[in-house]
């Protein structure tokens, strides 16, 4: 893992980056399918693991409620850019402040969780992911409630003559590319961390806290910045998708089920592994969002999906093979798609 | 074998007693450590050896007594900026409960209540009457919460730092390494991973200069990975760098585990049992370690069965047995004392 | 109503609602104690019980052995029972079937991966679950919107036992769950600390391998413990779906969460704790119904939650661990 010389990104991370960029192509050869605008939502999930990586994969922490951070930062990014509130901080401090607050809610849930063991943090953390669901839900005056935020900003850019420009779905490739970017240079940093004093501190923690303890280590203070940085990381990816939405949709949108997603995308990618979260999120979302929707249609197309029989339709199919795949995976390859890390013979 | 060199103790263990519930581990010890000499604990099985370890470098808080490193007790004090840190936390918890507690009410009347769709909004106004509501809520809505805030946030940072005061990071810097009877490495880390993990009181990169991979992050990333790989031909290990640690034979992790044990630079270095499981050609090579760290500038203190290896390197010795001191001395004088003999060295006889 | 009263009757729902989460609680700590594994799809057997129990009734309705019509009179308590059976049956069976599929050859993996299988057993059984809820029969709405939820009949005679004019309201239903949960309780705690498979039990929670070797057979263990667990969910599935009055695919998600809180509340492994942590937080979420808002009510048992762990990270009755150096 330590490089001899230092590179911007990994052989792997490359290629995987080039397969994105290379997306908007398949719109050109097929444009019925618009696979810009769902690509978008690969690049936010892939956000949201890779947070939930620094959380899970390199410190060992099992948290099972990183929607909760994704919902934090969707709604921030909402009200400080929203035309209904002040702030109209407009897109890209939209994105930093949200992720600052999405850090310090990191924070928060981090304090009082510092002595529990594994499982029990397993719980707590997904009990957080209820309440600030709820939270949100029960709080119309701040969120709206089911309406939701919106419309938000799409990312502004300057084009060709220096004019500050907002895309939109007119332009959904631009769109695409500015998202590329960020994950570009979210890897970037990630990468960054995984080298550093920081990284390796979180990696000591999970593989043996006492021992981490005697090297001068304080796991409490590495155990607080790994849930912050996944919790900015979540709320980033959260501010992403409702600018990519043009809102922030309801609070039971950020449920259990977008935890155990990105927990899949981090599990089946390859724990630990940023090229495995980034293969991950390709594979799960693409499958969930992509090819899922595209099934249904067709099918519907065809005329067989219209009766009321609830197995006609493949959208009811969707938790059964999520399962199976998650169970299949963990019996034939647990150790994920792609691992970067040392085998080590048990 | 030097002899030891000057009166100064680096570790100095004053009558600590370690009980738990009702057993008694260890029974009004005291050792003294001079700095620069190698001192072995020796003792049958179950007499405590480790448990004083533990207790020496913070993995368990000494029931009764103290340890001293380099004259100085190791422990967090109380400072001003600990009082600065209880009440900011108190301040800090008290405010966010007061609002959290009528957030909605706050927000409409800051927020909401001022706010004309497209004109300019008034940041003071909505400050003022932000305060007015926050204080505004009588005792239930706002002195209760800000009581509540105040005393959980104040009492939980007391809790934390005293609970705190003594944990095995605390010692660890200040200067003592040790290392683990049953081998406690960082498996999937590659070997030079495991000591740059080790020499992390030494470094000093911040977090933005690490983000973003500024030139001094980068310098200091080459020099821990020098200086490891330094440590690891120091141990012998160099040509399995990258090679995860839990691949390695078993006595190539307690080398390992040395050498990330030495990349603090510590004053003293704890070596627990470092030579069980070795042939008799490893455990040469072993003392000539040992005697490669004293060399080095950094004292010893060791745990160990090998009755070759303690006699022959040892300055000092003190015998453990069901967790009372029994006998110390050199290793002549312990050979011979009939205490000992009969305690432990009658049954032992290794390679 | 009184002061009094209203807080008479929020106990009566706590208990009762607490009774419930206990039992389930009782699986997922007992599965926990034994094999360290949080078994997700807990709620999810849970909720296909009540989907048999509801098929039976169906059914006997169909084939006109009962009439599904006269269901509301009278109380039918050898069917309550037979279902609870049943449905205890079911479950147990479908527990251990998954054990054996699902969590057995993961035995020696990492917990992260037994837990990764254990969620996608979950997500299978909702789906089964939804496609149950399609089923063409007229006590599921005919097939038709097989992801609504479908209405549960009232097997009790529903009047105040307290009389007429009572203000506080204890009907049969109260009394059923008692009349259930507290022999299955003392069942389950007479059955390990007597019986020699209950003593295996307890031996290989403590230590596998030292159980392994004194010859007790830590497989039918397991599976016993599995059936137990599972057993226990399909009885509390029935007296759900009876004092709610509905069943649908989603409902073993709030009830998997109370109880999961339950069993680590009262510290997850100990069957005391799991009593004790399934009524707590019964007691809880009716008063903070009554005198917070329901609204909050999810937020005040995390609440409670949070606090408890703080101050005893191993739960209300769990043992604190060492940890060896």
């Amino acid at each position: 893992m330590a490089s001899k010389r230092f590179s911007f990104f990994s052989k792997g991370q490359l290629v995987v980056l080039a397969l994105l960029a290379a997306t908007p192509l398949l719109d050109v050869v097929a444009p019925s399918l618009q696979f810009s605008g769902p690509m978008r939502t690969v690049i936010v999930f892939a956000i949201l693991a890779l947070g939930l990586n620094i959380v899970v994969g390199w410190t060992g922490l099992l948290n099972l409620g990183i929607a909760a951070f994704m919902a934090i930062g969707a709604y921030a990014f909402g009200i400080l850019t929203s035309e209904i509130y002040p702030f109209q901080v407009g897109f890209w401090w939209g994105i930093v402040l949200s992720g600052a607050i999405g850090a310090f809610a990191g924070w928060l849930l981090g304090a009082p969780t510092l002595r529990l063991r594994g499982d029990y943090l397993a719980i707590v953390t997904l009990g957080f992911g209820e309440i600030v669901q709820d939270g949100l839900k029960n709080l119309p005056t701040i969120t709206k409630g089911t309406e939701g935020i919106n419309p938000l900003p799409a990312p502004t850019i300057l084009d060709s003559s220096l004019k500050v420009v907002e895309v939109s779905g007119e332009t959904p490739v631009r769109w695409f590319f500015i998202y590329l970017a960020l994950l570009a240079l979210i890897v970037f940093l990630c990468r960054n961390l995984e080298f550093s004093r920081l990284g390796r501190q979180w990696f000591a923690v999970r593989e043996d806290e006492l021992a981490a303890r005697c090297m001068a280590i304080e796991p409490d203070k590495a155990k607080l910045k790994a849930f912050a940085a996944g919790a900015a990381l979540a709320a980033i990816s959260g501010a992403l998708y409702a600018s990519h939405l043009s809102s922030t949709g309801e609070p039971s949108n950020y449920d259990f089920q977008i935890s155990i997603l990105a927990l899949c995308i981090v599990i089946v990618g390859g724990i630990g592994s940023i090229t495995g979260v980034l293969v991950g999120a390709i594979v799960m979302v693409g499958l969930n969002n992509v090819l899922l929707p595209i099934a249904t249609q067709s099918l519907q197309r065809a005329g067989f999906a219209s009766t009321g029989n609830v197995l006609a339709s493949p959208d009811n199919y969707k938790y059964l093979f999520f399962g199976l795949a998650l169970v299949l995976m963990m019996h034939f390859r647990p150790d994920g798609l792609v691992h970067t890390r040392k085998a080590v013979r048990k | 074998m030097s002899t030891v060199a000057s009166p100064v103790a680096l570790i100095s263990v004053k009558q600590v007693t370690m009980r738990f519930g009702g057993l008694t581990a260890v029974k009004d010890v005291s050792v003294e450590v001079p700095q620069g000499s190698i001192t072995a604990v020796i003792g049958p099985n179950g007499a405590g050896k480790t448990t004083l370890f533990n207790a020496i470098t913070g993995v368990y808080e000494p029931t009764e007594g103290s340890v001293l490193v380099s004259g100085r007790d190791p422990q967090r004090q109380m400072s001003g900026r600990v009082v600065a840190g209880i009440v900011w936390s108190g301040i800090a918890t008290a405010v966010f409960l007061a609002i959290l507690v009528r957030v909605e009410a706050l927000w409409q009347a800051a927020i909401i209540d001022n706010y004309t769709f497209q004109q300019p909004f008034p940041w003071m106004k909505a400050a003022g009457v932000f305060l007015s509501t926050l204080f505004g809520g009588g005792f239930v809505g706002t002195w209760l919460p800000l009581l509540v805030g105040a005393a959980l946030g104040a009492a939980g940072r007391y809790v934390i730092w005293s609970r705190t005061r003594r944990t095995p990071d605390v010692v660890a810097s200040a200067g003592v390494a040790r290392t683990f009877q049953n081998i406690r490495l960082f498996p999937e880390l590659s070997l030079v991973e495991n000591v740059t993990v080790g020499m992390d009181r030494r470094l000093c990169t911040g977090f933005l200069p690490a983000l973003l991979a500024l030139p001094s992050a980068l310098a200091e990333r080459g020099r821990a990975r020098a200086d490891a790989t330094k440590l690891l031909e120091f141990v012998g290990l160099a040509d399995k760098a990258e090679e995860a640690a839990g691949n390695l034979p078993y006595g190539h992790q307690r080398r390992l585990e040395i050498a990330r044990a030495l990349a603090s630079r510590p004053d003293v270095i704890l070596l627990d049992e470092p030579a069980a499981g070795m042939n008799p050609t490893e455990t040469v090579d072993l003392m000539r370690l040992i005697r490669a760290i004293r060399e080095s500038g950094t004292t010893v203190v060791l745990i160990e069965h090998h009755m070759r290896v303690v006699m022959g390197i040892s300055d000092r010795i003190h015998v453990l047995q069901y967790g009372e001191k029994i006998a110390e001395g050199t290793p002549a004088e312990i050979k011979s004392n009939p205490r000992c003999i009969e305690a432990y060295l009658g049954k032992e006889e290794l390679g | 109503m009184s002061e009094t009263e209203v807080f008479m009757q929020q106990v009566i729902y706590g208990l009762s609602n607490g009774m419930i989460i206990a039992l389930v609680a009782l699986g997922y700590t007992m599965v926990y104690g034994i094999i360290e594994l949080i078994n997700f799809a807990h709620g999810d057997v849970f909720t296909l019980g009540g989907f048999l129990a509801l098929t039976i009734v169906g059914a006997l309705g169909a084939s006109a052995v009962i009439d599904p019509a006269t269901l509301g009179e009278g109380s039918h308590w050898l069917l309550l029972f037979a279902l609870v059976i049943a449905s205890g049956l079911f479950c147990g069976g479908l527990n251990v079937l998954i054990d054996t599929i699902a969590y057995k050859p993961l035995r020696r993996a990492p917990k992260l991966t037994q837990l990764v299988a254990a969620i996608g057993v979950s997500f299978i059984l909702v789906n089964i679950a939804l496609f149950w809820g399609g089923a063409p029969m007229e006590v599921f709405g005919g097939g038709n919107a097989a992801a609504a939820s479908k209405d549960f009949p009232e097997l009790l005679e529903g009047s105040n036992l307290l009389g007429e004019d009572s203000n506080v309201v204890l009907r049969l239903e109260d009394i059923a769950i008692f009349a259930i949960t507290i022999p299955l309780m003392i069942g389950l705690t007479l059955f390990v600390k007597k019986t020699r498979l209950g003593r295996g039990m307890r031996a290989t929670a403590q230590n596998p391998v030292a159980a392994q070797l004194m010859g007790i057979d830590t497989n039918r263990v397991i599976a016993a413990t599995f059936m137990i667990g599972g057993f226990l969910g399909g009885a509390a599935s029935v007296m759900w779906s009876l004092y709610n009055n509905t069943i649908s695919f989603q409902m073993g998600f709030r009830a998997g969460m109370d109880a999961f809180t339950a069993a680590v509340l009262g510290g997850i492994g100990s069957l005391p704790g799991a009593m004790i942590g399934g009524v707590l937080i019964g007691l809880i979420r009716a008063m903070s119904d009554q005198y917070i808002e329901t609204r909050w009510t999810n937020v005040v048992v995390f609440g409670v939650l949070i606090l408890i762990l703080v101050f005893r990270p191993s739960g209300l009755m769990g043992l604190k661990q060492r940890e060896k150096v």
